[in-house]
């Protein structure tokens, strides 16, 4: 190798480098402030849950349902629901079908199962349907629709009668899967 | 991949226009003179990317702009880095700015054919005061709130379009949700948008008419890319470095305590609009909010065409230098002066600890929805603060100030009542010197008094000796939340030593002769009966002339019960708050 070879050899290093080094220096610079706000928008996937139990909230007297089990539609009022940064206290949260059975009572969320619609309870043919893509659900939450679009049934909460009144734990499951999965 | 971009440059050309971006002539070859434009892009990519991530997160109302901050800052995963970043970048933008106007002018760049560019950057510039401007109000901390109603009252000064250009701006005659609206619609909306537009222009002009060479040249021309490319990449990653530093180095950026019209706070801008700030210290506010800055436009503009002969190039640079100087040095008066200024550093410690103590509330007990500010308003700490140098704080201290921490400038007339019926407090109240001084009795009538020279001062060894079991006695009594209870035998003990049984006192010196304790008689002297508890405490300040108390001998000491002097809940409050801590000094 000749020293003119020897010295195009050095300089295709250099412009080698330069050129790596620009190009490294200038994708650090672009991606910076992109990875700058990165955890904080995936803080809603990162962030783990409390794991606190769902808290009993008082919902009507047993004495307002019906004995024959005909459902009855209610707000449910949490006592403390936390929106981000703002508290607030005694807030509707939702709504739920109760139904009564002797002293016991059984909770199905208004949501449906299938896509989050709220579900009708129709009086005539005495079943849940649900207005969005007809979805029918039995008095006791099993789907009666063939090909039902609802992958399962509605979901129940766990309820309790303590001194003539009506506790659930309100809760919301995950959409359209079969099973009944609490999101947290 | 190749037949994939072939099919994209054959329909777009993206070839061709990168190879002529790359490929621009920097005649000289590439110096460091030259990287300041691409930092100030760089910079701005920067402040919108993360801008809009900070969007995500923000919620302009005078309920919930505080809030969705304080929430971003304290419970989202890495918030405080987005937003540090943000806040810091956008300070560099306004070194790099003055860094790149400042080599544009020193190297003659604003003349022929460049004066239209020239005029494009100082746009920019102004946008881009006004983009630190309007996101210094968006956190509706006390600090943007105070700071930018001064911005906005000068738009007033403007004539008669003046009252109606402020009014647009605030979106009404007060701050208030549209305040907050506009400024964000401004923020990230508006003024980014004619700042792409501008620089659009401003590359567009720069290209047409390349780089304006610094002679002598030092190196062979050469191309943008890669060389340039890269002495400007390593100016930015610098800048990025610097800012990253100060991000984790202050943990992010300042966030004070909620805006409150109520709450006063030193107004402040930023300090890159200090020497403003304190320029209007000397000029009236239409100089310098219109006046003078009419006149430094109108001379920008005219720039290009002075700068034509030599001299007048010199008079540009002088003139610019002379600017320059002129800011550092009004900026470096302005601090000075709140430096030495012991209220400013009070009001700023003050404004801290509501910022804390704000903080601290939120994230225990969570922001109703009226927001944060009203948790300051009732939290019984800060009112008890505020109660107290309101009303007290004319004749009595606490640890030596005004309640909040301010220097109280007349001599104190009353006793120091930090640690008030503490077994401390009293200690040191039975000890004749200091009885008389300034921390306790010092200024009142009762330096005089019976008590301060026919007992305390004549008290023998022995009676001393007795002192610190008489103050347990009272102490206990106070039953203040940071002292531990006396057993009762101790208590039988102190208080037969207090009704002076076996005589230790000499007559006329033995407490009970005019003070009384759980007796039905009225003493001479105030009913030492649970001396400094809630309820002594609470009557006392509604009545110090009570029988019970100093009767027809009060000195001076306001009746708060009279008159709604103070509400009975502020009563209250104050009394716990008094009796809340124990003292300090």
């Amino acid at each position: 190798m000749n020293e003119k070879d020897e010295k195009k050899k050095s300089s295709n290093n250099r412009r080698n480098f330069v050129i790596t080094s620009t190009i490294g220096a200038s994708a650090a610079c672009a991606l910076f402030p992109f990875a700058s706000g990165l955890p904080s928008v995936l803080d809603p996937v990162t962030k783990k849950s409390d794991g606190k139990q769902v808290p009993w909230t008082k919902v009507t007297a047993l004495a307002t349902l019906p004995e024959d089990g005909t459902p009855t539609k209610f707000e449910v009022i949490l006592e403390k629901v936390t929106d981000a940064w703002t508290t607030y206290t005694n807030i509707p949260a939702g709504a739920v079908y109760l139904a009564r059975n002797g002293d016991e009572v059984t909770a199905y969320n208004l949501k449906c199962p299938h896509l989050g619609c709220a579900i009708d309870y129709r009086k005539n043919s005495n079943d849940y349907f649900c207005p969005c893509h007809n979805s029918t659900f039995a008095l006791d939450g099993s789907i009666t629709t063939e090909n039902s679009p609802s992958p399962r049934g509605m979901d129940t909460m766990e309820t309790k009668v303590e001194g003539g009144l009506v506790w659930i734990r309100f809760q919301q499951f995950r959409p359209n899967v079969s099973e009944k999965i609490p999101l947290s | 991949m190749k037949a994939l971009l072939d099919w994209v440059d054959d329909r777009s050309g993206i070839r061709s226009l990168i190879r002529e971006a790359l490929y621009e002539k920097v005649p000289g070859g590439a110096r460091w003179r030259y990287v300041w434009g691409s930092c100030l892009t760089f910079v701005f990519f920067t402040q919108v990317v993360t801008g809009t991530l900070l969007w995500m997160f923000y919620s302009p109302s005078t309920q919930t702009a505080w809030e969705s901050v304080y929430y971003l800052e304290y419970h989202v995963a890495g918030g405080w880095f987005l937003r540090g970043v943000h806040h810091y970048m956008a300070q560099a933008m306004i070194v790099l700015l003055v860094l790149h106007l400042m080599q544009v002018v020193i190297d003659g760049a604003y003349k022929a054919p460049r004066e239209l560019n020239f005029w494009f950057g100082i746009m920019m510039l102004g946008v881009t005061l006004a983009l630190s401007l309007t996101g210094y109000l968006l956190p509706w901390d006390q600090k943007g709130y105070w700071a930018t109603a001064v911005a906005t009252n000068l738009m007033a000064e403007v004539p008669v379009i003046g009252p109606a250009i402020q009014k647009i701006v605030v979106g009404g005659v007060e701050y208030g949700h549209h305040t907050l609206t506009r400024f964000f619609a401004l923020h990230a909306g508006v003024l980014p948008a004619s700042l792409i537009g501008l620089v659009v222009v401003h590359i567009y002009l720069f290209r047409k008419h390349g780089i304006h060479a610094k002679e002598p040249r030092p190196n062979r021309d050469s191309y943008f890319w890669p060389d340039q490319v890269l002495k400007d990449a390593v100016a930015c990653l610098a800048v990025l470095l610097a800012v990253v530093t100060l991000t984790i180095y202050f943990h992010g950026a300042p966030l004070g305590p909620p805006a409150d019209a109520s709450n006063e706070f030193p107004a402040r801008p930023e300090w890159y609009f200090l020497f403003l700030f304190q320029l209007l210290k000397y000029v009236p506010a239409f100089w310098g909010a219109v006046i003078i800055p009419a006149f430094l436009v109108l001379w920008m503009f005219l720039q290009p065409f002075i700068g034509k002969s030599k001299a007048g190039h010199q008079f540009n640079v002088g003139f610019w230098w002379t600017l320059l100087a002129g800011s550092v040095f009004l900026t470096f008066l302005a601090m000075s002066e709140d430096q030495a200024n012991l209220k400013h550093g009070a009001a700023l410690n003050e404004a801290q600890w509501q910022a804390d103590r704000v903080v601290e509330i939120a994230s225990s007990e969570g922001i109703p929805l009226a927001g944060a500010v009203s948790l300051l308003r009732e939290d019984p700490e800060n009112l008890g603060r505020r109660l107290f140098a309101a009303h007290c704080s004319s004749c009595h201290l606490y640890n030596g100030h005004d309640g909040r921490g301010y220097p109280v400038d007349e001599s104190q007339s009353a006793a120091d009542l930090a640690g008030f019926a503490s077994e401390k407090w009293i200690t040191e109240l039975l000890d004749h010197d200091q009885y008389v001084s300034q921390k306790y009795f010092g200024g009142t009538k009762f330096k005089d008094g019976t008590m301060a020279r026919k007992v305390l001062a004549k008290y023998t060894d022995t009676e001393k000796a007795a002192l610190p079991q008489i103050a347990k006695l009272l102490a206990d009594g106070a039953e203040l939340p940071y002292e531990e209870p006396l057993d009762n035998q101790k208590r039988e003990e102190f208080l037969s030593l207090f009704y002076n049984d076996d005589f230790v006192f000499e007559e006329g010196r033995a407490c009970i002769e005019c003070h009384d304790i759980d007796s039905e008689e009225e003493g001479y002297a105030p009913d030492l009966t649970g001396y400094g508890s809630r309820e002594w405490l609470i009557a006392f300040i509604e009545n110090p002339e009570g029988s019970r108390f100093y009767g027809k001998k009060n000195d001076r000491m306001p009746c708060y019960g009279r008159d709604n002097k103070l509400k009975s809940e502020e009563i209250a409050i104050l009394a716990d708050w008094i009796r809340s801590k124990p003292t300090e000094f």
